[in-house]
């Protein structure tokens, strides 16, 4: 892992920042609740003392009754209706899709197992809905043109009897010839004293046959009504047969048995009074019975603004998944003196209320602990490019300072006062250091060689003289191979001054312009008289190339190149010498066979690599191919070494800078 | 009356071999150890020819001002550095002070002799008048072995002892090629490539100061060299 990508992670730590705040979001969001969820309650308890002993205010004042008299109205009895507080108007048309889903809301009646039926009643914005489900294993409808009258043509008959506001006991009747609409008709006494059934149209519904009976949807206005009512079903098995009556009207004089527990006229109005966007006031029957509601619960827009889209990008990672619940506070309303229920106040809040307020704080924090972050994690990461820049140059210094044969390249100098100065300084004054023991190396041999010389110089005169005595012929032998000794000796020092004399040459050379193929030409000539028991082969472009150096270098270059291959070569083989142009430079190839090269190939032309000596005795310090790299070298190239393609002998290589 | 050679060498054991061997050749020999000691004797007496080392004991460098308080002694005595040190500097230093050869010790004594036996021919030579028989032509140089002088164009070309052999060498057979081992038969001397390589350099140099067109010795890349009319 790189030292940016490292420092990179390191700076990401400080999304801690903006995660610690989430957090603390989270729970100051708590807290505000529990605060809004206390407010609501006193706004709650509030609105229910004023509403206390508002009996008036809460239902219709029943028929007659006291509207004081909590108790007599609230204990109701298996008769009374309470219809639901609607949100909408159902559609009258015989279904039950747009009724609320509730089964407590029904009120059930029955006869028998066979026969029974639900009422569900519900009030929307003055007028009263009900929901008939009539279980009848044969719904008989009246004959098709009869007088509603004619008992012979008489199906199944649902009556409604009802108290008019003054209290009056009416009633109305519901008959179908066919699935449809109806509307209710009253019988009249006429003229005559004849019954006559004339039309209700305030009362209007719809009749659908439905599995296992039949449904009716009407709409009462309950301008109409007072407090009693009620349901008789008339069910005939067949056409203007005996009915089977039930229901909560009395059977016999259809009298009411039951009321309407509505709520007052005046309830929604005084509800709206508190209401507030995002706000939801319901008032419900001890029992659970919604009376009235003021729902503004989906005004919240005027609440505060849309939160900005960055807010709700921050929401998703703040919030636990799933809706916000809203929070409720619900209690009870009592009568005046206090001792009984007469029903529940409900208040609902919206939860986008504290929610908007924590997202401004959440946004702010976020947006400022993020900036941190960003700020944060740039500045790392420029600090850590800063930092991987200056270890990469000191590590190029560092490995482009010692050059293959031991030299020490220049290292630069750092001002930097940090640590990372410290080491490249350090690392200067190792290199320094090496450098001095390098140089002592290089020389060494040649200081060996000068201190040598003097004693070698006296042991060889000492024998010269000694040759001029007499000397027993016993001991002429060993004369002889002391100074064979000594011309070794001698021989081996001139070898270890070579490579001085060749920088020295090297410094004191002239470059002249000079054609390169006629010298090697010439040289190679010379070779084939030199070393008769190698074929040279010369390989050189057809025209001159001419080159700017010293052409006694060059040759000494190749003496030393055809030295070496000639050492490494089986007797008889071919030696290969070849010049091509490969702009800008000329390339110089001297090809043997022969064993493959070491694996340290590119150490051949470092000074005193190979040491070994040949069969003739003559010393070899390695010192020819890095004569001929110091060559390259002063003529602005390179020597390498590579083993031929097919790995039969090797290649030496000079690369060789021709003039622009 | 013997000849004087005076050696000047630091190192005892040296020093009383090459006077052995000189005293075999049948030379008069007097050794000194050091720059003092040589100048103290040279101002009583001069010697007729002068070996002297480059390093003196506590003087480096001793040699060389030896052989400049010598040389104005006497402009004519021939003198031999004889060294240890083979760097080319020195040798040029050397010879540009007035010496007649530069040789290092690993220098055989019998080529040694030979080169002394040289000097005091030329020693010879001069003091006699000149003598045609002795004198090899070729174009405009002319070599007196005898006086072992060379001029060019009737100008005189100093050339040390070792420069006027491989000349020598060179100018006799026109053409031919003599390479590195006979150029060092003739000059008396085991020198490496490199030595070889400057000896002709400066010989190239010493003639193109008498004249620049000079072009005589030709380098054989690979063989050695020729001289060309």
């Amino acid at each position: 892992m790189s030292l940016r990508l490292k420092l990179l992670l390191l700076g990401l730590l400080t999304l801690v920042l903006p995660w610690a705040g989430c957090r603390y979001a989270r729970e100051m969001e708590s807290a505000l609740r529990e605060g809004e969820q206390t407010s609501l309650q006193s706004v709650a308890e509030t609105l229910a003392t004023s509403l206390e002993g508002r009996l008036d205010l809460l239902y219709r004042a029943p028929q007659g009754g006291d509207s004081q008299d909590a108790a007599a109205l609230l204990e109701s009895g298996p008769y009374d209706l309470k219809p639901v507080a609607l949100t909408a108007a159902p559609l009258v048309d015989g279904y039950s899709e747009d009724w609320p889903r509730d089964a407590a809301a029904w009120a059930w009646y029955e006869k028998d197992a066979a026969h029974r039926f639900g009422v569900l009643t519900g009030v929307y914005e003055r007028v009263l809905y009900l929901l008939l489900e009539v279980r009848d294993e044969h719904p008989v409808f009246d004959a098709a043109g009869a007088s509603p009258l004619d008992a012979r043509a008489t199906g199944d008959r649902v009556w409604l009897g009802f108290q008019d506001p003054q209290g009056g006991e009416r009633q109305v009747f519901l008959a179908a010839t066919g699935p449809g609409a109806i509307t209710a008709r009253y019988i009249e006494s006429g003229e005559y004293g004849q019954q006559l059934a004339q039309l209700e149209p305030r009362i209007r519904g719809v009749w659908q046959l439905s599995p296992g009976g039949y449904r009716l949807e009407l709409r009462v206005p309950l301008s109409m009504l007072g407090a009693g009512f009620g349901v008789l079903i008339d069910d005939r098995d067949v056409r203007g047969g005996a009915p089977l009556s039930y229901g909560s009207l009395h059977p016999d004089d259809l009298r009411t048995l039951g009321h309407l527990i509505v709520a007052a006229p005046e309830l929604t109005g005084y509800l709206a009074q508190f209401s507030q966007p995002g706000l939801k006031l319901a008032v419900a029957t001890p029992g659970g019975q919604v009376l009235a509601r003021v729902d503004e619960l989906k005004r919240v827009a005027e609440l505060a603004p849309a939160p900005p889209l960055i807010a709700r990008l921050y929401r998703r990672f703040v919030d636990q998944p799933g809706a916000q619940p809203p929070i409720e506070a619900r209690v009870s309303v009592y009568d005046r003196e206090h001792r009984t229920v007469i029903g529940t106040l409900e208040v609902t809040q919206t939860p986008d209320r504290w929610l908007r307020l924590r997202d401004r704080a959440l946004t702010r924090m976020l947006n400022f602990t993020l900036a941190t972050s960003i700020v944060v994690v740039l500045a790392m990461f420029a600090f850590a490019v800063w930092l991987a820049l200056r270890l990469s140059r000191l590590r190029q210094a560092s490995e482009s300072a010692l050059t293959r044969a031991g030299l020490i390249a220049s290292f630069p100098d750092t001002e930097a006062r940090d640590e990372l100065g410290d080491v490249a300084r350090s690392f200067s004054r190792l290199l320094g250091r090496l450098n001095e023991y390098t140089g002592y190396l290089r020389t060494l041999a040649g200081k060996l060689a000068h201190e040598i010389r003097t004693p070698l110089t006296i042991v060889r005169s000492s024998l010269e003289n000694l040759e001029a005595e007499q000397v027993p012929s016993s001991a002429r032998a060993y004369l002889e191979r002391a100074r064979q000794g000594s011309e070794r000796l001698n021989a081996i020092l001139l070898a270890m001054g070579a490579a001085t004399r060749v920088e020295e040459a090297i410094g004191g050379a002239e470059r002249s312009r000079f054609d390169l193929v006629p010298l090697i030409e010439s040289a190679v000539a010379a070779y084939r008289g030199a070393f008769t028991e190698r074929r040279f082969a010369a390989e050189l472009p057809p025209g001159p190339v001419m080159m700017d150096g010293a052409p006694d270098l060059i040759v000494q270059m190749l003496d030393k190149l055809i030295d070496n291959a000639v050492d490494f070569s089986p007797v008889g083989s071919s030696i290969t010498v070849r010049l091509r142009l490969a702009a800008p430079e000329a390339v110089l190839e001297v090809d043997n066979l022969g064993p493959p090269l070491p694996s340290e190939a590119g150490r051949l032309f470092e000074s005193l690599w190979q040491s070994r000596g040949d069969g003739n005795g003559r010393p070899h310090f390695g010192l020819g191919l890095y004569i001929v790299r110091l060559i390259a070298e002063f003529h602005g190239g390179s020597a390498s070494a590579s083993n031929l393609p097919d790995g039969s002998g090797a290649r030496f290589s000079i690369r060789l800078a021709l003039p622009a | 009356m013997k000849r004087l050679i005076a050696i000047v060498e630091d190192e005892a054991a040296i020093r009383d071999n090459y006077a052995a061997a000189f005293a075999r050749e049948g030379y008069a020999v007097r050794t000194y150890a050091n720059r003092t000691q040589a100048m103290s004797a040279f101002a009583a007496r001069l010697p007729d020819l002068a070996v002297i080392d480059i390093s003196l004991e506590d003087e480096p460098e001793g040699g060389f001002e030896l052989c400049r308080q010598l040389r104005a002694l006497s402009p004519v005595l021939p003198i031999i550095f004889l060294t240890a040190r083979d760097s080319e500097l020195d040798a040029v230093s050397g010879l540009r002070l007035g010496a007649d050869d530069f040789l290092t010790k690993d220098l055989s004594l019998a080529h040694l002799s030979a080169r002394v036996n040289a000097l005091f021919r030329r020693v010879d030579a001069l003091r006699k008048p000149e003598q045609a028989g002795d004198v090899l032509r070729r174009g405009p140089l002319t070599l007196d072995t005898e006086r072992m002088q060379a001029q060019w164009d009737g100008k005189v070309v100093l050339l040390s002892l070792t420069e006027f052999w491989i000349v020598h060498a060179l100018a006799r057979h026109p053409g031919h090629v003599r390479n590195r081992q006979q150029l060092m038969d003739a000059a008396n001397v085991v020198l490496d490539d490199n030595t070889i390589t400057s000896h002709v350099k400066r010989i190239r140099r010493k003639f193109q100061g008498a004249d620049p067109r000079f072009d005589a010795v030709q380098t054989v890349y690979g063989m050695g060299y020729r001289w060309v009319e």
